[in-house]
């Protein structure tokens, strides 16, 4: 036990170090860590959970058209049924790795709903792409803005109900976050619940939940089928938000870091890859739509996995932020800042009951060696500094350097 | 005695559970059926052991209990037994997941959860016969389809089709299925 603590903390002192010094990818390259000829998969054949959800295009992708071959790795996509799931199985290495919401691998980090486990994000694999849906008869009743929404709850008998899915995912956060910055606070003015994805629309339809924040495609499915309108994309909170990480556990990274690495040049391809042209988003649409995927229509998926949104409010725009899934690796490094983040919003909501030393729990998630030596090998530009500075949508700016006091800096909080 | 919540929201109805696990002499306080009010129902309920379907959607679900009752007198969290992974790794692979009122023995758990899994584990095989079965005949229909493909395009009969299938098939050391999906692939590719 104290071996392990002490040995933690070594790790930690690491890697704070090495996000402190440069990312320049030859460094890295001249490492003696990954000295070349002996950067050999240690395991080659892995199996990669995912969500059923546009963004696990890049896992798909990556999987069925021999991405992976190409790094020597033969790998398994394994479609799952719930976040609990897939961090169970990658806690008993039923899943070597997964797509996952980026505040599910911190909560898992904490211990803040089940058992403490040492995880890794290895890499992002998309940004944007999500949003938050209103019910039609929010519509009916006159609500088609959050400010109008913020007045409708002021007036309302009877509290509304949210859904996200998962309590320390990205969807609870944007969700939380949106409301908080119309002056709704989601923990005392509204109800908030727990609905998987695909169940969602339906719920809306019989009426079980006045809003809901998901992942596409089934916000475009609400409009498609009726029910709801998108008041807020998640790029309108945070234009170019962190989402899904490739994640893993701390003892994977440790045990088959040639691996790890190969799986993040793999990922990093095919994203590039859905990335490059309108053609290879279209066939990508196409291929997630199906049953073993997505399951879901490919009109619903592929028009705003091309950028061309409409609101269901007779709204239409080809959207600067949509769900991108490399752009040049600027997507997919695991900054620092993106994980405190959610700590921060953590302890903003009272998940947290105390702060958390951010900087070293980010550092010991983010695995920005890993990253930036497979983003390396592959050409990549790597940023400067670990850290990124973002501008949300209540104005305010958020770059890291402070995140206790950001943390507290919020009026409508828990 | 514990008091035990089936939930019921897959196909796998861990309802089923209940006959077994009265017969090895623990009671089943309730069922519960896919519900978005499962917090409330918990709450209503207060059990001490919750068994769901491991491959359920509504274990998000849960977790948003679990982390709503960490405030509360009874706080619930996932079974995960620290002592022995193991136990856990053979629950989740039979397809029972379980959560429990924190402060509740390991030891305690243990007979319940063995009765999940034997009554699971036969299941789980059935299921992959099943599923054997379902792919065999998938594959059977596809070489058919490649059959067809391939007598039009070398005016052969049957037969020809199929022994320049396997012929090809053992040149590769590949099975007769990957052949005729290449045929299948070629042809719409041919076609333009």
């Amino acid at each position: 036990m104290n071996e392990r603590d002490s040995t933690r903390r070594t790790f930690l002192k690491q890697s704070i170090a090495v996000a402190g010094l440069s990312l320049a990818a030859p460094a890295f390259l001249r490492s003696a860590a990954w000295a070349a000829g002996s950067d050999a998969p240690e395991k080659t054949d892995l199996r990669i959970g995912f969500i059923p959800l546009t963004d696990c295009a890049s896992v798909v992708v990556a999987a069925t058209q021999g991405f992976g071959s190409k790094y020597g790795l033969n790998i398994t996509p394994s479609k799952e049924a719930s976040w609990a799931g897939v961090r169970d199985k990658l806690n008993t290495g039923e899943l070597d790795a997964a797509h996952v919401l980026y505040g599910m691998m911190y909560g898992a980090q904490l211990g803040l709903a089940g058992p403490q486990r040492d995880m890794a994000v290895i890499m992002g694999l998309n940004q944007n792409g999500q949003g938050i849906t209103l019910s039609r008869q929010l519509r009916e009743a006159g609500v088609t803005t959050g400010e109008q929404l913020a007045a409708h709850v002021k007036q309302s008998a009877n509290p509304l109900t949210f859904a996200q899915t998962f309590p320390t995912g990205t969807h609870a956060m944007w969700l939380y976050y949106w409301l908080g910055a119309h002056g709704i606070n989601p923990m005392s003015d509204v109800k908030t619940i727990v609905v998987p994805p695909p169940q969602m629309v339906a719920n809306m339809r019989v009426g079980n939940m006045d809003g809901f924040c998901v992942g596409e495609p089934w916000g475009a499915r609400a409009i498609f089928d009726k029910v709801g309108f998108t008041v807020a994309t998640s790029q309108q909170i945070w234009p170019d938000h962190p989402e899904k990480v490739l994640g893993t556990t701390r003892a994977f990274v440790e045990q088959y870091p040639n691996t790890a690495r190969a799986l993040v040049m793999a990922l990093l391809e095919a994203g590039r890859f859905i990335d490059a042209n309108e053609e290879n988003r279209r066939s990508t649409a196409r291929l997630i739509a199906g049953k073993a995927y997505v399951n879901a229509p490919v009109q619903v998926i592929e028009q705003r996995f091309l950028g061309n949104y409409e609101d269901g409010l007779g709204n239409s725009w080809q959207d600067p932020h949509s769900m991108q899934f490399c752009r040049d690796g600027s997507v997919n490094f695991p900054y620092l800042s993106d994980g405190m983040w959610f700590l921060t919003q953590f302890r903003r909501w009272g998940l947290l009951t105390e702060d958390p030393d951010y900087a070293a729990v980010a550092a010991a998630v983010n695995q920005t060696r890993l990253f930036s030596e497979a983003a390396g090998a592959l050409g990549l530009a790597l940023p400067a500094s670990p850290l990124r500075s973002s501008t949300l949508i209540d104005g305010t700016v958020w770059n890291g350097s402070d995140p206790a006091g950001y943390a507290r800096s919020f009026a409508i909080k828990a | 005695m514990l008091r035990i919540l089936l939930i019921n929201d897959t196909a796998r109805h861990v309802g089923r559970l209940r006959q077994a696990l009265s017969e090895a002499g623990f009671e089943v306080t309730a069922e519960s059926g896919p519900t978005i009010d499962l917090p409330a129902r918990v709450e209503a309920l207060k059990p001490d052991v919750i068994l769901i379907d491991s491959e359920s959607p509504g274990r998000d679900v849960l977790e948003q209990v679990v982390m709503v009752s960490r405030a509360q007198p009874r706080p619930i969290v996932m079974f995960t037994d620290e002592q022995d992974p193991q136990v856990m790794r053979q629950a989740i692979r039979s397809g029972v997941s379980a959560y429990i009122v924190e402060g509740i023995q390991a030891q305690r758990l243990k007979p319940i959860l063995d009765v999940a899994m034997a009554r699971f584990d036969s299941e789980q095989t059935l299921r992959s016969e099943l599923q054997v079965r379902e792919a065999q005949l998938n594959e059977r229909k596809r070489i058919e389809q490649a059959k067809g493909l391939l007598m039009k395009i070398r005016h052969c009969d049957e037969e020809e089709a199929y022994t320049l299938m396997r012929r090809q098939a053992m040149d590769r050391q590949q099975k007769l299925i990957q052949v005729a999906e290449q045929i299948i692939a070629m042809q719409s590719l041919m076609r333009g």
